[in-house]
């Protein structure tokens, strides 16, 4: 066969690796004013798209897709190209794949400290932004396949196996997760509801995780780790039973995030199950990380690049040994709704994500610039600095979450709560927030380290940096049955049968999960026992959703005696079945408000989101002085009620159609009580009327009153 | 000191035999077996989760809602006997509940779920009346007068009726409590609203 000639394209993987920078440096920044808000509210200025519950959204969207997301696609198209000896089959693609993705991300950091988000994690962009991502990941999915297609290496190794996965799931969870019904611009409705979204929200948040924060990246490691290392892959056997089974496995875990919920039972057994399971395929990745390494020991100690690379490797088995263990139902009990889920993320996140692609990048940029690493010292003080300031940010979470977990559940002998007092538990952990602000400070400021160091660096280069020129025969085609070797290494040479198999694997345990949720209804009584929002219910629900309350606190009462004596009756999936998108929360910074209707008059409400720690001592919470003032878009209610109505809200037309003058009525009367209490005339307009007509309603159904009716209590 | 092949590919003892023909841009891959005590926690997690399924989709395993009841049932218990009849005018159960000062200590905590918020932490007063001054919106200056107000709540100024809200002993001891805190003068107390009287013993 004859010789061809090409080259890579590595102008596309400088671009990804500098907005790597870039928005690792927002991401970080961001999470560090997050952390800093949670130790001291003052912080949040009382400015609403500078508040907590819409800086998060930012962060973690940030962390996940800005950094993260630019990190794999560098790595990605620098070893996919290398590991087929193909060049990516078009430059085109590659630029509106990366042009498309900044877009992408600048779009989020506009759209979500304006409010516009689904509230549902790590999916809160809204319907245009949805239509875009998916448009720009077929973009890539479409490159890569054809590079695949047209390599110039018969078989494909293992890190190529976790980029298919990679793209095909992705692909698969975004566009199933993200059916939705537009409402306005920047708004809009799930087709799912309640029970059915949260299911299907965390099945795509937890493989957001998986396919996004560990798969990728598990690929990098294979690319990485042997190339910096110079050491061989421990053992193949490992990596096939290793691949096979954390694919397999990983897409049927996402119900752990709903222990105890009002989730069906029989979801949560297949929850535990399959993250236990997890830990044995997790920890696969881990022992060929580790053990490459093996031999090479010596160099760990001198080289930043190896010791990045072993860090990260062992923070991914320190997160996948917790995460089986906190999805064991009595673990889950104390730590989910805590910072124990925080310290968890961010040992992944920091740890795994962060340090292995810090290793990349020492280990790219100077070869992509073809000159050296500006400083070996500064990267190993990075190296030292960074992971200070992780353990101190685990720890300091660990501590705060099992504190106040225990607290929460905590019954004294006479079976009473022990802290019945919310704010009592938030307390005690806020020392611990300012250990967890100096764990980010330690941890942004290693970064600066970096971009310092990778700057000198690329300062250094020879100006000229044409591309190297390779060559190698094309693929003869081969019959299948004349590929030598065992079925899975003739498997390797196949690449579209390869990805077919893959997806299937996933797609066992989604449509498993997922399909009877959508179709079974029995545990769901629609026997008229829910009653619809109000006009005015829903467009405070819509506020609650737009200020990110949901970051803070939840809405479900969870099976246990502790959740149970503090907030009342277990909630039920009926109470949730209209509920678009669900409001169940994963974190509790302030307590459950799923039976927070009637519990306080209106004024309690009104001075609370003035200023909480009017009526609340020592609150952490912002205050939302915005809502006396901001109106309520009334006008926009009857296409919001009409579209509810076409996903089987059981509106009637004049409900729909009324809906603007229902909806002011009901709001005059709530100003009018709140004018005779306070004092303060004249709210009748403002969106803080609404979201007390929100609040008020919730966990309190009207029984069998018209929807049309003001539900104020 | 360790050999170098010509793909650069550094060996450890042993490696010679497990290296694979593989090579991917100069990447080589051993074939070690999989280690026996991963192999062994693989299957340890399967044959769990095996039992787990059946122990809970055969029925043998209580569902949620079961686990609960019984949970609770066993807090129920634990909870101290109710205080006899508590109907209106039983001043004998307040009386021996305000004497009683482990029983106004029991009412702190209800006072402080469900009372601060409004009241303030130490009753000084805040959307509500200052608790702890001598100045009366509603009743004669009695206990009981304090009980009536947490059963029936004012619903014209916003305060809800705890009668279905909180169990009978817990009306009486966040009474008690009440009642305990009287003449405290706490910090940043609301100004004195309604008649002066004097607080009653009964």
């Amino acid at each position: 066969m004859k010789n061809e000639t090409f080259s890579y394209d590595d102008a596309i993987v400088k671009k990804f690796a500098l907005a790597t920078l870039v928005w690792g440096g927002v991401a970080f920044l961001v999470g560090l004013i997050a952390a800093l808000q949670l130790a001291d509210w003052r912080l949040n200025f009382g400015v609403s798209w500078f508040t907590f519950g819409r800086l998060r959204p930012l962060h973690t969207n940030a962390a996940v897709f800005a950094f993260a997301g630019n990190a794999i696609f560098a790595g990605i198209y620098y070893s996919t190209q290398r590991l087929l000896k193909a060049r990516m089959f078009s430059d085109a693609l590659s630029k509106f794949h990366f042009w498309g993705w900044q877009a992408i991300i600048a779009a989020a950091a506009i759209t979500l400290p304006m409010g516009f988000s689904q509230s549902k994690e790590y999916a809160e962009l809204e319907w245009p932004i949805d239509l875009a991502i998916t448009v720009v990941w077929v973009v890539f999915g479409v490159n890569f396949f054809m590079t695949l297609l047209r390599r110039r290496e018969r078989h494909m190794y293992v890190a190529l196996w976790f980029y298919i996965a990679t793209i095909l799931t992705v692909g698969v969870l975004h566009v199933i997760n993200s059916i939705e019904i537009p409402v306005g611009w920047f708004q809009s409705y799930p087709v799912y509801a309640g029970v059915q979204d949260a299911l299907v929200q965390w099945w795509y948040g937890h493989n957001a995780v998986a396919f996004f924060l560990t798969t990728p990246f598990l690929g990098l490691m294979y690319y990485f780790i042997p190339k910096a290392s110079g050491r061989p892959i421990y053992s193949y056997r490992l990596s096939i039973v290793h691949f096979w089974s954390l694919v397999f496995i990983y897409i049927w875990a996402g119900p752990h995030h709903l222990l105890y919920t009002a989730l069906p039972d029989w979801a949560q057994t297949l929850g535990v199950v399959f993250s236990v399971m997890l830990l044995a395929p997790s920890w696969g990745g881990m022992i060929n990380g580790l053990l490459t390494l093996r031999g090479a020991w010596d160099r760990v100690r001198t080289e930043p690049i190896l010791k990045f690379f072993a860090a990260a490797v062992t923070f991914y088995g320190m997160a996948t040994f917790e995460g089986p263990l906190l999805s064991i139902k009595s673990v889950s009990a104390i730590g989910h709704y805590t910072d124990w889920i925080i310290a968890h993320v961010h040992g992944g996140a920091l740890g795994w994500n962060g340090f292995l692609t810090f290793g990349m990048l020492y280990y790219l940029v100077p070869k992509l610039w073809k000159t050296e690493l500006y400083s070996k010292s500064l990267a190993n003080t990075h190296f030292w600095i960074g992971t200070v300031g992780i353990l101190l940010y685990i720890i300091s979470m660990w501590a705060s979450g099992v504190t106040q977990g225990l607290m929460l559940q905590a019954i004294d002998e006479h079976g009473r709560l022990v802290y019945p007092d919310f704010v009592e538990t938030v307390l005690r952990i806020v020392p611990l927030f300012w250990i967890r602000a100096v764990g980010g400070s330690l941890f942004l400021t290693g970064f600066l380290v970096m971009c310092y160091n990778l700057w000198k660096t690329v300062e250094s280069a020879p100006a000229d940096s044409k591309e190297d020129v390779y060559s190698a025969p094309a693929l003869a085609p081969v019959p299948e049955t004349a590929l030598g070797g065992t079925w899975h290494r003739r498997l390797e040479a196949l690449a579209p049968t390869f990805s077919v198999l893959t997806l299937i694997a996933i797609l066992v345990g989604s449509v498993l999960e997922i399909l009877p949720t959508l179709l079974m209804h029995t545990y769901v009584d629609s026997n008229d026992k829910t009653v619809p929002y109000t006009a005015l219910e829903l467009a405070g629900r819509d506020i609650y959703v737009k200020e990110g309350c949901y970051v803070c606190h939840s809405q479900m009462i969870r099976q246990l005696p502790g959740d149970v004596l503090r907030y009342g009756a277990a909630s039920t999936p009926e109470e949730s079945m209209y509920d678009r998108p669900f409001q169940w929360g994963s974190k509790r910074t302030g307590p459950d408000l799923a039976r927070v209707g009637g519990k306080y008059p209106n004024m309690w409400h009104f001075r609370h989101m003035i200023d909480p720690r009017l009526v609340t001592p020592n609150s952490i919470m912002p205050s939302y002085p915005w809502l006396t003032e901001k109106k309520i878009d009334f006008d926009g209610l009857q296409r919001k009620l009409d579209v509810m109505r076409s996903l089987g809200v059981p509106y009637g037309d004049a409900d729909v159609l009324y809906a603007a003058s229902n909806a002011r009525a009901a709001a005059a009367q709530i100003a009018a009580d709140l004018g005779t209490e306070t004092g303060v005339k004249d709210l009748e307009t403002r969106e803080i009327i609404a979201l007390i007509a929100y609040l008020q309603r919730l966990g309190v159904s009207p029984k069998a009153a018209p929807a049309t009716q003001v539900g104020s209590n | 000191m360790k050999a170098t092949d010509d793909t650069g590919v550094q060996s450890a003892p042993g490696d010679e035999q497990r290296l694979l023909d593989h090579t991917y841009d100069g990447i080589r891959e051993l074939d070690y077996p999989l280690p026996r005590w991963w192999l062994m926690i693989f299957y340890a997690s399967i044959v769990f989760s095996i039992g787990y399924c059946v122990y809970y989709f055969a029925g043998i395993g209580p569902d949620g809602a079961t686990e609960l009841a019984a949970k609770m049932k066993i807090i129920e218990a634990k909870r101290p006997p109710e205080p006899a009849a508590t109907a209106d005018g039983d001043d004998q159960v307040l009386v021996a509940a305000i004497r009683d000062s482990g029983r106004a200590a029991a009412g702190k905590s209800v006072y402080q779920s469900k009372c601060a918020a409004c009241h303030g932490q130490s009753g000084e007063g805040g959307i509500g009346p200052n608790l702890t001054d001598d100045h009366w919106l509603h009743g004669q200056g009695r206990p009981q007068d304090v009980l009536e107000v947490v059963r029936k709540g004012v619903p014209a100024k916003g305060m809800p009726a705890w009668a279905e809200l909180l169990k009978p002993n817990e009306q009486i001891e966040v009474t008690a409590y009440i009642r305990s805190i009287h003449g405290t003068r706490p910090p940043g107390a609301k100004a004195a609203q309604g008649e002066l009287r004097e607080f009653q013993e009964l």
